[in-house]
């Protein structure tokens, strides 16, 4: 035997010894008994800064997380999806869907001390609208009267939103907007104290937020840690529990678990390697956290570019991809998607599947489409293992019936700019997750003729959906309302531009001295009823 | 040259990985019944231990990891040699050229070595390798360009002293062209460093690759490769170690194998050390 062979004996011999058994959870006090109990601090880690602390320029997960802790909205999504409210006692809407009326709560005070005011909420979302901010929330508050004006700096306020008092604020819509209080609940809309803006400027609020949320900033070393400690002046009566949350920056996925596993963190969450152990040991299972999310990951189709400008072509896609194996891939964290819409979505169907996995199928709409013998393409996807494992899996499904799919690694922000170029991505990996829970959010979004220039990046235009969806899009929550975004949902797969691949759910694990901790379908977790035993 | 029985020693254990190395490469498809590039688990459930249908186990895909290392020994010994046979090109061309010409085209083709020599390999590597979409050509493209200093500057020392010697002066004076004494004189006097240079850059091209593939930028999916075999594994390195070990130990091999047989050739055929 040569000196390789034995070096790969060797090698294996070793490697196979030094399997490592799974590490217990960090030990702490059992589950149940008694009250909560305030105090404590929360210890977090994450790979990286937040991007940003201020709720007008902030659109990513990561700081959304700890622009809840700080700031407060008008209304808010209880733990599911119900809008409950926040900073708002009560609200009305006038018969014609155009006037949205609020009474804030007397009891809110910023965490300087300084009570809230209808002048704050006015002066917030005018800030959001200004040009100079540049925030990617203002498309959602354009509808307002007057916003372009103000916008283009024509006027000096927003004639559309009005103070009748200190405690009222009123908001005028030039037109019927059913969606106006999911848009008021996003993070975009959280209402920041005027004075600290004066005092710090419009661009270092990011690094002295200040709002009315259950937290208030201590300290930010960029790079090291991020310190939250409770807001004394927070208008819920006890709460928060929590003394304070310290984030250690820098901590990768990897080293959180491993951080976790020696009680360092508080939470984490469960890297792909050690799932499958995690879920079945039952020293874990007790601290396991779970949750659907509303998103939907799928297979982008270019509709504007051949051969995927066929819709047969787009058939065979959707019966070829063994969706089975993906989910297995991502070790069962989710359910697999037949639909556009992900579960727990107004109309949501679980009878639809119109693509059963069927290669047979598959082939004979390929050599219909005039590609028997299949093509050569490429397919983009970020360059996490994770992806690329997908994008491999679906690669060599699409090999059976001869189609070579070239994938092509890139990171995040540069897919995101390819797709939105016409002719340059014909296959693509992604994921949406809704920003809130109504079907517009996907169907219009995603499918609209008009958003081909933003979100539609399959360049899908179909003129029935288009008027499926601007029918549907006055509309108040209700069945007519339901179903016309079923009816649409239904077009639009048949037409295919997507192959659905699954719906993923979140998942991590608790220390166990934290209770009361609850992942959310929609929004990063909130932190104000979180307690911890001792 | 009392080491001369160690070093034939060394020079054979090279000769010895080697051989097993081009011999997995070569005999691939009847060395597994399995489709490298295909998940041949029924149903997936992580990656599973070696066992007697996969002697090596199977990976993060549920594919066969000895498959994956055979067919893998044909990416690294295919992007190597390429890799080798740019480097030597360019490298003996320029060396040859600046030597026996000096003057202003020694200084200018020199200067251009220098620079490459101060950029940080990897760097460039990576810069090159993100312009050029990524195949099983413009790797060993990307990698022999970054790599035919060395050549260059050594095949140049070489012929500065050949071209002095008295056959290569007595061609000369007999009115050899610059073509035929390159050529017929001067090339072969460097043969026996090329040769040694032409194994070190196999092992060094066959890291790089690694190197390259490990951070993503190497032969395009699924093509297996021993470097992206490491980095796609690594995270579950306490779950299954041998997906890691495994391909730790074949690129090992490989670079060991060719550097045993460089260094042993510098003995036995008396060429430089460089």
């Amino acid at each position: 035997m040569s000196g390789g062979g034995r070096a790969l004996l060797a090698g294996l011999v070793l490697a196979a010894a030094c399997a490592v058994p799974l590490d217990p959870p960090p030990a702490g006090p059992a589950d149940g008994g008694g009250p909560p109990r305030p105090g404590g601090v929360l210890r977090l880690g994450s790979p990286e800064d937040p991007h940003t602390l201020d709720p007008a320029k902030g659109y990513d997960t990561a700081s959304w997380s700890f622009e809840l802790m700080l700031f407060d909205t008008l209304v808010a999504y209880d733990q599911g999806t119900n809008l409950v409210p926040e900073l708002a006692a009560s609200w009305e809407v006038s018969a014609d869907g155009r006037r949205w009326a609020f009474r804030l709560r007397p009891d809110v005070r910023f965490s300087t001390g300084r009570p809230l005011t209808a002048a704050d909420v006015k002066f917030s979302l005018e800030r959001l609208l200004k040009p100079t901010i540049h925030s990617q929330g203002a498309e959602f508050f354009a509808g307002l009267e007057g916003a372009a004006d103000f916008g283009a700096g024509r006027a000096a306020e927003v004639r559309g939103i009005v103070v009748p008092a200190p405690d009222r604020v009123e908001f005028v819509l030039r037109e019927p907007d059913p969606l106006f209080l999911h848009k008021l609940a996003m993070p975009f809309a959280s209402v920041v104290d005027p004075e600290t803006v004066a005092r710090v400027g419009d661009d270092a609020f990011a690094q002295h937020p200040v709002g009315t949320g259950a937290f208030r900033l201590a300290e930010w070393t960029y790079g090291q840690r991020l310190r939250l400690e409770r807001n004394p002046h927070y208008f819920r009566a006890g709460l928060p529990y929590l003394d304070g949350v310290e984030v250690t920056i820098g901590v990768s996925d990897q080293l959180a678990w491993f951080k976790y596993q020696r009680g360092e963190l508080d939470l984490a969450g469960i890297p792909s390697a050690e799932f499958p152990r995690v879920v079945i040991d039952p020293r874990y299972r007790p601290l396991l956290l779970e949750r659907t999310t509303l998103t939907t990951q799928y297979l982008g189709m270019n509709c504007a570019l051949p051969p995927f400008d066929d819709v047969d072509v787009r058939r065979a896609l959707n019966r070829a991809v063994d969706k089975q194996r993906l989910l297995a891939l991502i070790d069962g964290r989710g359910v697999v998607a037949d639909e556009i819409l992900p579960p727990d979505m107004p109309a949501y169907d679980p009878e639809l599947h119109p693509y059963a996995f069927d290669l047979a199928a598959a082939r004979a709409e390929l050599a219909a489409a005039g590609h028997p013998g299949g093509f050569a393409t490429t397919l983009w996807a970020t360059r996490d293992d994770g992806t690329l494992r997908i994008a491999q899996s679906i690669q060599q499904d699409l090999r059976a019936l001869g189609i070579a799919l070239a994938i092509k690694p890139v990171d995040f922000p540069a897919l995101l700019e390819a797709v939105r170029r016409p002719g340059m991505v014909p296959l693509f990996l992604m994921g949406w997750e809704a920003d809130f829970p109504d079907p517009s959010n996907f169907l219009a979004v995603l499918f609209h003729s008009r958003n081909r220039d933003t979100n539609n990046n399959t360049f899908f235009a179909d003129r029935a959906v288009d008027r499926l969806l601007d029918e549907a899009e006055p509309l108040l929550a209700g069945p007519r309302r339901w179903q016309l975004y079923h009816a649409a949902e239904v077009r639009i797969l048949a037409d295919a531009p997507w192959v659905p691949l699954f719906h993923p759910s979140s998942f991590a694990v608790r220390h166990p001295r934290v209770r009361d901790y609850r992942l959310h379908p929609l929004r990063p977790a909130r932190l104000e009823t979180v307690w911890l035993a001792w | 040259m009392a080491d001369t029985g160690r070093s034939r020693l060394l020079f054979l254990v090279g000769v010895g990985m080697i051989t097993v190395i081009v011999l997995l490469a070569l005999l691939a498809p009847r060395l597994t019944p399995y489709d490298p590039d295909v998940t041949v688990v029924a149903r997936y459930t992580g990656p599973q231990p070696p066992s007697a249908a996969h002697p090596l186990g199977t990976d993060t895909l549920g594919r066969d990891v000895w498959a994956r290392i055979v067919f893998g020994a044909r990416t690294s010994l295919a992007v190597g040699a390429l890799a080798m046979l740019v480097s030597l090109g360019i490298g003996v061309a320029v060396g040859l050229l600046a030597g026996y010409f000096g003057s202003w085209l020694d200084a200018a083709l020199m200067w251009v070595v220098d620079l490459l020599l101060t950029m940080p390999t990897l760097l460039l590597l990576i810069v090159l390798a993100t312009l050029l979409p990524p195949s099983l050509l413009t790797i060993p493209l990307v990698i022999g360009i970054v790599g035919w200093t060395t050549f260059a500057r050594t095949v140049r020392g070489e012929v500065l002293s050949l071209r002095e010697r008295d056959y290569v002066l007595a061609a000369r004076a007999l009115g050899a062209s610059h073509g035929r004494v390159i050529v017929r004189h001067l090339l072969p006097g460097t043969l026996p460093s090329v040769l040694v240079l032409a194994a070190l850059g196999m092992s060094g091209a066959i890291g790089l690759d690694a190197g390259l593939s490990y951070l993503g930028l190497g032969v395009p999916l699924p093509t297996p490769s021993w470097g992206r075999m490491i980095s796609e594994t690594q995270t579950y390195f306490a779950v299954a170690p041998w997906l890691v070990v495994v391909p730790g130990v074949a690129i090992s091999t490989a670079v060991i194998g060719f550097n045993l047989i460089g260094y042993g050739l510098v003995d036995l055929l008396g060429a430089p050390r460089t």
